[in-house]
């Protein structure tokens, strides 16, 4: 039977997910493995959502596919469980992984099975990696990765933070080490060999009528924020400045022609407290 | 309420996934707004592409053709003359490509469809870099910038080349309306773009779209930045109908180049002496325009 584990990153743009699925597959190499890893080809705007794989096997891969029914499955920004659909398709049996604060036990999964949590985000900037608002979280995730899994050894993933990381490398490495020992997991860990066996990989109907005829309005942009507008109605003149310069289409009026923020859709660039003349928008920081 | 300047009409749908704070995305907006739903808008592979397609979705209000990078101009010749075959004479069609899709890589499909004289528009996006692929350097970026594959460092100094006429090349084609826009002057953009509109021909917009990550500037200073690009004469405004051009924006004398340049973290190596041979070159080319006005 087949010995390969498939994983699936989720983050955000700028957080590291894919230099996280990099380093896996580096470290199984080390450990003697045959790995793969890849970006999902999208979008890596700074917050947007981003997804990434590692594929892990003992003989080579013959492959190369983007991975939707994943053993495993490491979300790097616990938001993201609300607004993605993360667990779409993995495994029964399958395990989650997610940087939270919150202990494992809330974690909801579908169909039960394996959660672990790690509160990466404390890890990351007890040991000054990346901002308070942003932190990078990706070694203390590969290090939970390790402890609750059997897919790399934390030796391979001491090594391969030592020769890949660009940058703060003992700061990586004790991250990897707080992920690994920190990290909480309920229903158990997850053997390397799946017991599940490899089911036939679903093949997508093709689209009958155009590609994309759906509204992108489908996606709510506001969770790429850090910032949010909020108009001090008794200063707006009604000049409508806030409406006309939004490259995101974020403002509607009310009956009276104040503004109204849609705010499912505002990314927080803050175009509008800039043009507004009489200054009456202020950015806030995102709750 | 005050009176709206530009049309109420949205046909760029929100939940797109352009940068916060990008101008191309506005860009297109109020290219919309003056154009109306009855478009068909081909894009080629460029950030543009991107923004409007997270897989099923479209963020245009109006049917869109995803074309390859080097065919834009190829690609709406096609597009007109499948509406003519079909008997659909009231549909503008609308080419929206980069500057690197346009200036290099596109170039010679743009010229032939130029040249075809065919019945459509063509909008350039000037970010001046190759944005979705990361920040190389295109034929549009300016001399000094910042990009991935002009670095700032030993023996590099930015780009040591001038940025491409575009708008020469393109007038050396005789189309029927040509025309610069920049989205921190919405009324003079879509008024030029009605104004294209209901012209019959080849018609060129070239579109300054200031990138926040590309040039290195924070999100919330993108219309700002087009201000000053067109009060310092670094982007004037204007038109040339039947070769007769007119300036449409005249701020008396112009303001500074150095306040536009030092807004940008890509020009942030740039010393006096630098600042001081954009500004000469930046002075005598708005002196050519304004000769060209009052000579044409
Ligand atoms: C023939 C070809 N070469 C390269 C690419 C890769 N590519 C995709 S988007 C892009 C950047 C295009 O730059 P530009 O036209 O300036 O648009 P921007 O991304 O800046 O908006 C490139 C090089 C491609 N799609 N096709
Ligand atoms: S820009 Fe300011 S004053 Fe003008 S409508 Fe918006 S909030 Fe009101
Ligand atoms: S990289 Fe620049 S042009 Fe591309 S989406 Fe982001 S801001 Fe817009
Ligand atoms: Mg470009």
């Amino acid at each position: 039977m087949a010995a390969v584990i498939e994983i699936r990153f989720h983050g955000r743009g700028g957080q590291g997910a894919v230099v996280a699925s990099e380093l896996l597959a580096q470290a199984a190499f080390l450990d003697g493995k045959w790995p793969q890893s890849f970006p999902f080809f999208g979008v890596e705007r700074r917050g947007a959502p981003v997804t990434a794989y590692t594929r892990i096997d003992t003989h080579p891969l013959g492959v190369r596919t983007s991975i939707t029914t994943p053993d495993v499955v490491v979300v790097l920004e616990p938001s993201l469980l609300r607004t993605q659909p993360v667990t779409d398709g993995l495994r029964d049996g399958g395990l989650l992984l997610v940087n939270s604060s919150h202990p494992a036990e809330e974690l909801v999964l579908p169909a039960g099975g394996r959660r672990a949590a790690v509160d990466a985000n404390r890890i990351a900037v007890t040991h000054g990696l990346g901002s308070l608002t942003m932190p990078i979280v990706n070694t203390a995730m590969l290090g939970a990765l390790a402890a609750v899994t059997d897919v790399v050894s934390m030796e391979a993933l001491d090594r391969a933070i030592q020769e890949f990381v660009p940058a703060r490398r003992p700061e990586n490495q004790a991250a990897a080490s707080d992920g690994y020992h920190d990290v909480r997991v309920v229903g158990g860990t997850l053997p390397f060999t799946p017991s599940v066996p490899r089911a036939a990989a679903a093949t997508l109907p093709l689209p009958e009528g155009p590609m994309a005829s759906e509204s992108s309005e489908r996606y709510h942009t506001a969770d790429w924020r850090t910032l949010r507008p909020v108009i001090h109605l008794e200063k707006c003149t009604r000049c409508n400045f806030c409406w006309k310069f939004c490259p995101d289409d974020a403002f509607s009026f009310d009956a009276e022609g104040y503004p109204v923020l849609r705010t499912d859709y505002c990314k927080g660039c803050g175009i509008c407290a800039v043009e507004c003349p009489p200054r009456a928008i202020e950015m806030v920081e995102e709750a | 309420m005050a009176k709206l300047t530009i049309p109420a009409q949205e046909l760029l749908r929100s939940g797109h996934s352009a940068c916060p704070g990008c101008a191309p995305a506005l860009a297109m907006r109020l290219m919309l707004k003056g154009l109306g739903p009855r478009t068909i808008v081909s894009i080629p592979a460029c950030c543009w592409t991107v923004i409007d397609t997270p897989y099923p979705t479209t963020a245009l209000g109006v049917a869109m053709l995803d074309n390859p990078i080097e065919s834009t101009g190829a690609s709406i010749s096609g597009l007109r003359a499948a509406a003519d075959a079909l008997g659909i004479p009231d549909v503008t069609i609308l080419g929206f490509a980069g500057d690197g899709g346009t200036a290099d890589i596109g170039l010679q499909a743009l010229s032939g469809m130029l040249e075809r004289r065919t019945n459509a528009i063509y909008a350039m996006y000037d970010n001046e870099a190759y944005m979705n692929t990361g920040v190389q350097r295109s034929g549009a970026t300016p001399l000094g910038a910042w990009t991935t594959t002009t670095p700032v460092g030993e023996g590099s100094h930015g780009k040591a080349e001038p940025k491409k006429d575009v708008m020469g090349i393109v007038l050396a084609h005789h189309p029927v309306y040509a025309a610069t826009v920049n989205p921190s002057f919405p009324e003079d953009f879509v008024k030029k773009v009605e104004k294209a509109r209901d012209l019959s021909g080849p018609r060129f917009f070239h579109i300054f779209a200031p990138c926040p990550p590309g040039w290195r500037y924070p999100s919330d200073q993108s219309i700002e930045i087009g201000k000053r690009a067109t009060d310092c004469g670094v982007f004037p405004l204007y038109e040339v109908m039947d070769g007769h051009y007119h300036i449409t924006r005249k701020g008396g004398a112009l303001k500074p180049v150095r306040e536009y340049f030092q807004a940008q973290g890509r020009f942030s190596h740039l010393g006096d002496a630098d600042l001081d041979r954009v500004q000469a070159q930046v002075t005598a080319d708005w002196n050519r325009l304004v000769r060209l006005e009052s000579e044409t």
